[in-house]
C-alpha cells in the first residue's frame, strides 16, 4: 500500500516537472519578445539579456509610436476582415462538401475528392502567379475579394472536415431522414453540431493562418489602403530598416495579439465540443 | 429519378468545387502548362519541351536542396509527431484547469505568425551571447553559431519546426484521445495492465487514423517548408539557402527561381517535380495504411 | 495541349464576362500616380520630406495625384515582377540596380533615354557619372535615374581600440596597419571584425582592399566572371587570417551592432546606415566610435563597395508624367535637402558639392569612400545575376576560412565555378 502510494507521488512529481519544464520552453521565447519590446532601446542584449521587463514605459512608448507613425490600426482591421471572411467561407464551403464527401455515395465522389487530395500537393509557389493573373484579370487587385476568395477552397479544410465528419454515426442520418428532415436539415442540424470542434479548430487553424499569410496579399494588395498587417510589418523586417531591433520586435508582437487571443477566447469552445464527442464515445 | 435523388449532392458540393476548380485546378494545370516553356510572366512562353525539368534535375542546387529535405523530413516528422504524442498524453493526464492550462500554454508558439517566430530564434541561437549560447557558457563550453555552422544548422531548424508544429499536432491527437471510449481502458486495468501497457495496447492503435492523419500532412508540409529556414537564413531572392546552402530547400529555390530570376516556367517545373516526390511518399503512406489496415 | 489552351481560353471568357461587370467604374478621372520606395523612406522624417517633394510636384500639376507606397526590399521586387505580369506596374518605383536586368526583361522599366535627351543639360551634369553609367548599358539605352547609394564605411570603436593599445588619432593606412590593429584586439580580449564572409557584399568589401571594379562583377558577353584567380587568393588569405579574429557574427547582423554598441566589437565594415543606431548608442550610452575609408592594399587605395539604388518609369499612358516626378525628385534642390536631412550620400553630385551638404561629416567620408569603392555587381542592366553566383562566392569564402582549401586553390576552383553558373 505504502509502496504504491509512493509509486504514485513519483510519478505525479515528475509529471508535474515535465509539464513544467515543457511550459518553460514553449513560453519562455515568447515571454522574452515582450522583454525586448519593454526595454530601453538600444540597450546591447550583451548588458541587459532581457530576462524580465526592465522598462514598461520604454515599452508603451514603442508601441504609441508604431500606432501613431504607421497605418498599423487600418491594417489590423484589414487583417481581421480578411481573416473573418476567410473563416466564414472556408467552414461553409468545405462542410458542405465534407458532409457530402464523408457520408454519402455518388458518382464522381472519389474522383472528385482525390483531385482535390492531390492539390493539397501541389506547393502554393507554383500556383500563386497563375492564381494572381486570374484574380488580375478579373478586376480584383488591391480589393478585399482579391484576397479572401482565392482560397476558400482549402483543400486542407475538406480533409481535415472529412476526417471529421465519417465519425457522424450513419444510423443518426437514417433516422433523421425517417423523421421527414430534408438533405439540408440533415446537414444543419445532425451533421453540423457533432462536428462542432473540428469546426472550431479549423477556424483557428485558417484564422491563423490567414493572418500569417504574407506572398498572398503582397502581390495581391500593392495599395496600402489593404495592406495586412503582415504587410506592415514587413517594412519593419526588412534589412535596411531605419528600424532599431525594438521596434521590429514592438511591430510583431502586435501582429501576434490578435491570434493569441482569437485562441484564448476560443479554446473553450474547443474543450466543450472535445467533452462532447468524448462523453458521447 | 436517380438524378433527382443525386443532386442536392452536387449542389452541396458545388461551391466548394467552382472555386477550387477556378482557383486551384485552373492555376495548378496552367502552372503544368508554364512548365514545358520558357516564362518570364509577360512575353510569350516559348515551348521547351522538358528542357526545365532537365535543367532543374542537372543543376547543382538540386541535388542538395534534395538531400537536405530528405534529411529534415526524415528527423522532423517522426520526432514532431512523437513530441506531439507525449504532450497530448502528458495533457491528458492532467485535469481540469491545469489540463487547460498546459494545452493552451504548449499551443501558444502555433498561433505565433513565422516570421516572429524566426526573428525570436535568430536571436536565441545568436553566437556568443544569444541566449542558446549563454547557456552554454555556463558550462564553459565554446560558443555555436548555430545558424551558421553546417554541422548544427539543419538541426537549429528542426528545433524551431518542432516548437511551432508539436502543439500543432498536440491539439488533433488530444481530439483523438477524448474519442476513445473509457470502457476499453476499463476492461484493461480489470485485466491487470499497467499505465505503459494501457498506452501501448489500447492508446496508440485507437489513435492509428488520428496520427495518420497527423504523419501524412505533417509530410506534406514538411516537404514544402519554405518561410521557417528563409527567414533563419535571412534570404532574400538573389542570395538564399544560408552558408553553404546547408539550409537550402526546393520551394525556396523555386521562389528565387521564380521572382529573383523571372524564370517562372522554371519554377513551376521544379514544383511539379517536388509535387511528384509528394505524391509517391503520400502513396507510400496510403498502401502502408491499407497493409497495416488501420482506419 | 490543345484542351489545356481550350480550358484557359473558356476561363479567359469567363473572366472577361467579369471584367465588363466592373468596367464602368473606370471613368475619366484625375490621374494617379503610384510611386513605390524602399521601407527607409516610408517612415519618419523621409517620409515627411518625400511627401513634401509630392506636394511641390502636385503643386504645379494639377489634377496629379501621387502615392507613396514603401515597401521592404524584396517586396519592392516581387511587386514589380508581379505587376509587369499582370499590367499594373506602379508608375514611378525605386529598386537596386542589380535587378534592373530582369526589370527590363520583364518590361518594367522603360528605355528613358530620349525623355532625358529632352532634359536640359544643367540637369544632365548634375548627375555622378559613374552611377550614371550603371543606368547605361548601351550608350542610347537609359532605364533609370541613379536615385540614393553608398560607398561602404568603415566604423572604429575607439574605446576597443584603446583598450587594445591601438593608436586611434590616425586610421590605419593600409590592410597591413589595419590588420596588425585587428590582432591586438584580439590579443586584448576583444573581437576585431565581423565573419566578413558571411554576406556577399562584406566579402566584396574585402575583395576591393586588393582588387577594383576591373576585376570584379560580370563580363556578360562571354558569360563569365571577372574575378581575377591571383587577387582572389590573396583576399581569401585575409579572411583565413581574419578568421580567428571575427566574432562570427555577420555584417548584417543586428547582434554585430550590439556588440560593436556595447564595446566588445573594434570595426563593422558596412554602409551608412547604421550610423544612426550608433549615434544613438553614442548619446545613451557613451559609445565612442568614428567612420573612416577602408584601407587598401596600398595607401591612398580603398576598400569597400558602393551601389547605387535607383529610381526607374514604367511604360504606359502615364510615363511621360512619371519620368517628370522622377526627375524632380533626383535633381540637386531636392537632392541636397534630402541628403542634409539624412546626412546620406546620393547619387547627384552637383548637390554633394553644396557646400552645405559637402560639410556633414557622414557625406564628406561617404563622397571619397564612394569614389574609391569598387562596384558591387557591375555591369548593371547586362543579365540577371543567377543566385548560384552569390552563393558560389559565400560558399567558398566561408570553405576556405574554415580551412577545407587553400587560398589558391579556392581561388581557381571559385572561378571555374562562378563561370559554370553564369554558363547555366
Amino acid at each position: 500500500m505504502t509502496a504504491q502510494f509512493s509509486r504514485i507521488s513519483v510519478w505525479t512529481v515528475l509529471k508535474w516537472a515535465l509539464a513544467l519544464v515543457v511550459t518553460a520552453i514553449a513560453l519562455f521565447p515568447i515571454w522574452w519578445m515582450i522583454n525586448v519590446v519593454f526595454s530601453l532601446p538600444g540597450e546591447p542584449v550583451s548588458i541587459n539579456p532581457r530576462l524580465w521587463p526592465t522598462s514598461i514605459p520604454a515599452g508603451v512608448e514603442k508601441i504609441r509610436l508604431i500606432f501613431t507613425e504607421t497605418d498599423y490600426l487600418h491594417a489590423y482591421c484589414i487583417s481581421l476582415l480578411y481573416a473573418l471572411l476567410t473563416i466564414a467561407g472556408v467552414l461553409l464551403i468545405g462542410s458542405l462538401a465534407a458532409f457530402e464527401f464523408a457520408l454519402f455515395e455518388f458518382p464522381g465522389r472519389g474522383l472528385l475528392f482525390g483531385v482535390v487530395m492531390l492539390s493539397l500537393m501541389v506547393p502554393t509557389a507554383v500556383t500563386i502567379i497563375p492564381t494572381y493573373l486570374l484574380t488580375s484579370q478579373l478586376g480584383w487587385l488591391n480589393t478585399m475579394r482579391g484576397l479572401v476568395v482565392p482560397g476558400l477552397a482549402s483543400a486542407f479544410g475538406l480533409f481535415m472536415l472529412v476526417q471529421f465528419m465519417r465519425a457522424v454515426p450513419k444510423d443518426m442520418i437514417e433516422a433523421a431522414r425517417l423523421d421527414g428532415a430534408s438533405h439540408v436539415q440533415i446537414y444543419w442540424h445532425v451533421a453540423l453540431p457533432l462536428c462542432r470542434n473540428a469546426l472550431v479548430t479549423l477556424a483557428i487553424l485558417t484564422f491563423m493562418q490567414t493572418w500569417g499569410n504574407y506572398m498572398w496579399p503582397l502581390i495581391v494588395g500593392t495599395k496600402p489602403a489593404i495592406y495586412t498587417v503582415g504587410q506592415v510589418v514587413g517594412l519593419f523586417n526588412s534589412p535596411l530598416s531605419h528600424q532599431t531591433v525594438d521596434m521590429v520586435m514592438t511591430a510583431n508582437l502586435l501582429a501576434a495579439i490578435p491570434p493569441l487571443l482569437f485562441f484564448l477566447i476560443f479554446q473553450r469552445k474547443i474543450v466543450e465540443g472535445i467533452a462532447m464527442s468524448g462523453t458521447k464515445g | 429519378m436517380p438524378l433527382r435523388r443525386l443532386l442536392p449532392h452536387y449542389l452541396m458540393i458545388a461551391p466548394f468545387m467552382i472555386l477550387f476548380a477556378v482557383f486551384f485546378l485552373y492555376p495548378i494545370l496552367s502552372g503544368l502548362y508554364y512548365s514545358f516553356h520558357a516564362w518570364n510572366g509577360v512575353t510569350k512562353p516559348e515551348y521547351l519541351g522538358f528542357a526545365n525539368y532537365q535543367k532543374i534535375v542537372l543543376s547543382r542546387d538540386f541535388a542538395t536542396a534534395m538531400r537536405n529535405l530528405l534529411t529534415y523530413v526524415a528527423i522532423t516528422v517522426p520526432l514532431g509527431v512523437l513530441v506531439a504524442l507525449g504532450l497530448a498524453l502528458l495533457v491528458d493526464s492532467f485535469v481540469g484547469r491545469w489540463a487547460n492550462f498546459f494545452r493552451n500554454a504548449y499551443f501558444m508558439p502555433v498561433v505565433l505568425p513565422a516570421f516572429l517566430a524566426a526573428t525570436i530564434w535568430r536571436w536565441i541561437y545568436a553566437p556568443n551571447f544569444g541566449l542558446l549560447n549563454m547557456i552554454i557558457g555556463w558550462f564553459g563550453a565554446q560558443s555555436i553559431n548555430f545558424l551558421n555552422d553546417t554541422g548544427t544548422m539543419l538541426y537549429a531548424l528542426i528545433a524551431v519546426d518542432v516548437w511551432v508544429s508539436a502543439g500543432f499536432n498536440m491539439i488533433i491527437i488530444l481530439a483523438g484521445l477524448k474519442e476513445i471510449p473509457a470502457e476499453l481502458y476499463e476492461a484493461a486495468r480489470l485485466d491487470g495492465a499497467n499505465k505503459r501497457q494501457q498506452i501501448v495496447h489500447i492508446t496508440i492503435p485507437m489513435l492509428g487514423p488520428v496520427l495518420f492523419f497527423v504523419v501524412t500532412y505533417g509530410l506534406i508540409s514538411a516537404m514544402q517548408v519554405f518561410d521557417k529556414p528563409w527567414l533563419l537564413t535571412g534570404s532574400s531572392f538573389t542570395s538564399y539557402g544560408g552558408r553553404r546552402n546547408a539550409l537550402l530547400f526546393p520551394v525556396m529555390d523555386m521562389m528565387g527561381r521564380a521572382f529573383g530570376g523571372v524564370r517562372f516556367g522554371e519554377a513551376a517545373a521544379y514544383g511539379f517535380l517536388l509535387t511528384l516526390a509528394i505524391v509517391l511518399l503520400t502513396a507510400a503512406m496510403f498502401g502502408l495504411r491499407r497493409l497495416k489496415g488501420w482506419a | 495541349m490543345s484542351t489545356l489552351s481550350k480550358f484557359r481560353f473558356g476561363l479567359a471568357g469567363l473572366a472577361a464576362l467579369a471584367a465588363i461587370g466592373t468596367a464602368g467604374r473606370a471613368a475619366a478621372e484625375d490621374v494617379t500616380l503610384q510611386y513605390w520606395v524602399y521601407s527607409d523612406f516610408g517612415e519618419g522624417d523621409a517620409l515627411r520630406l518625400q511627401q513634401e517633394f509630392i506636394k511641390e510636384f502636385t503643386a504645379k500639376h494639377p489634377g496629379v495625384t501621387i502615392d507613396i507606397v514603401a515597401k521592404g526590399d524584396d517586396d519592392l521586387t516581387a511587386g514589380q515582377v508581379a505587376g509587369a505580369a499582370s499590367g499594373n506596374l506602379p508608375d514611378v518605383f525605386m529598386n537596386a540596380q542589380s535587378v534592373g536586368a530582369q526589370l527590363v526583361e520583364v518590361r518594367a522599366l522603360d528605355n528613358i533615354y530620349s525623355k532625358w535627351m529632352a532634359m536640359p543639360e544643367s540637369f544632365r551634369a548634375q548627375f555622378d557619372q559613374d552611377a550614371l553609367k550603371g543606368c547605361m548599358p548601351k550608350p542610347d539605352e537609359l532605364y533609370c535615374l541613379p536615385y540614393t547609394g553608398f560607398g561602404s564605411l568603415l566604423f572604429r570603436n575607439l574605446t576597443v581600440l584603446e583598450k587594445a593599445g591601438v593608436d586611434t588619432s590616425k586610421p590605419p593606412a593600409t590592410w597591413d596597419e589595419w590588420f596588425a590593429q585587428m590582432k591586438k584586439v584580439k590579443d586584448a580580449g576583444m573581437y576585431a571584425i565581423p565573419d566578413e564572409t558571411l554576406v556577399f557584399n562584406s566579402i566584396a568589401e574585402i575583395y576591393a582592399t586588393s582588387g577594383s571594379t576591373e576585376s570584379w562583377g560580370f563580363d556578360w558577353a562571354n558569360k563569365k566572371t571577372k574575378i581575377d584567380p591571383a587577387i582572389m587568393a590573396k583576399v581569401l588569405k585575409k579572411f583565413v587570417d581574419m578568421k580567428p579574429l571575427s566574432s562570427g557574427t555577420s555584417r548584417n547582423d543586428q547582434a554585430t551592432k550590439d556588440l560593436f554598441i556595447s564595446n566588445q566589437l573594434a570595426f563593422h565594415t558596412v554602409g551608412p546606415w547604421v550610423n544612426p543606431t550608433y549615434e544613438e548608442a553614442a548619446k545613451a550610452s557613451g559609445l565612442k566610435y568614428d567612420f573612416t575609408l577602408i584601407p587598401g592594399d596600398e595607401p591612398g587605395k580603398t576598400g569597400g563597395i558602393r551601389s547605387y539604388e535607383m529610381v526607374g518609369v514604367a511604360p504606359g499612358p502615364h510615363a511621360d508624367l512619371a519620368f517628370e516626378f522622377a526627375a524632380y525628385l533626383t535633381e540637386k534642390a531636392q537632392m541636397a535637402r534630402w541628403a542634409k536631412l539624412l546626412s546620406r550620400y546620393n547619387a547627384n553630385a552637383a548637390a554633394m558639392a553644396d557646400p552645405e551638404v559637402a560639410a556633414l561629416p557622414l557625406i564628406k567620408v561617404s563622397v571619397d569612400a564612394a569614389h574609391g569603392a569598387m562596384d558591387v555587381a557591375a555591369p548593371y542592366f547586362g543579365g540577371s545575376v543567377p543566385s548560384c553566383y552569390n552563393s558560389e562566392v559565400i560558399d567558398m569564402a566561408s570553405a576556405t576560412a574554415d580551412g577545407q582549401h587553400t587560398p589558391e586553390e579556392g581561388a581557381k576552383e571559385l572561378v571555374s565555378q562562378l563561370n559554370d553558373c553564369l554558363a547555366q
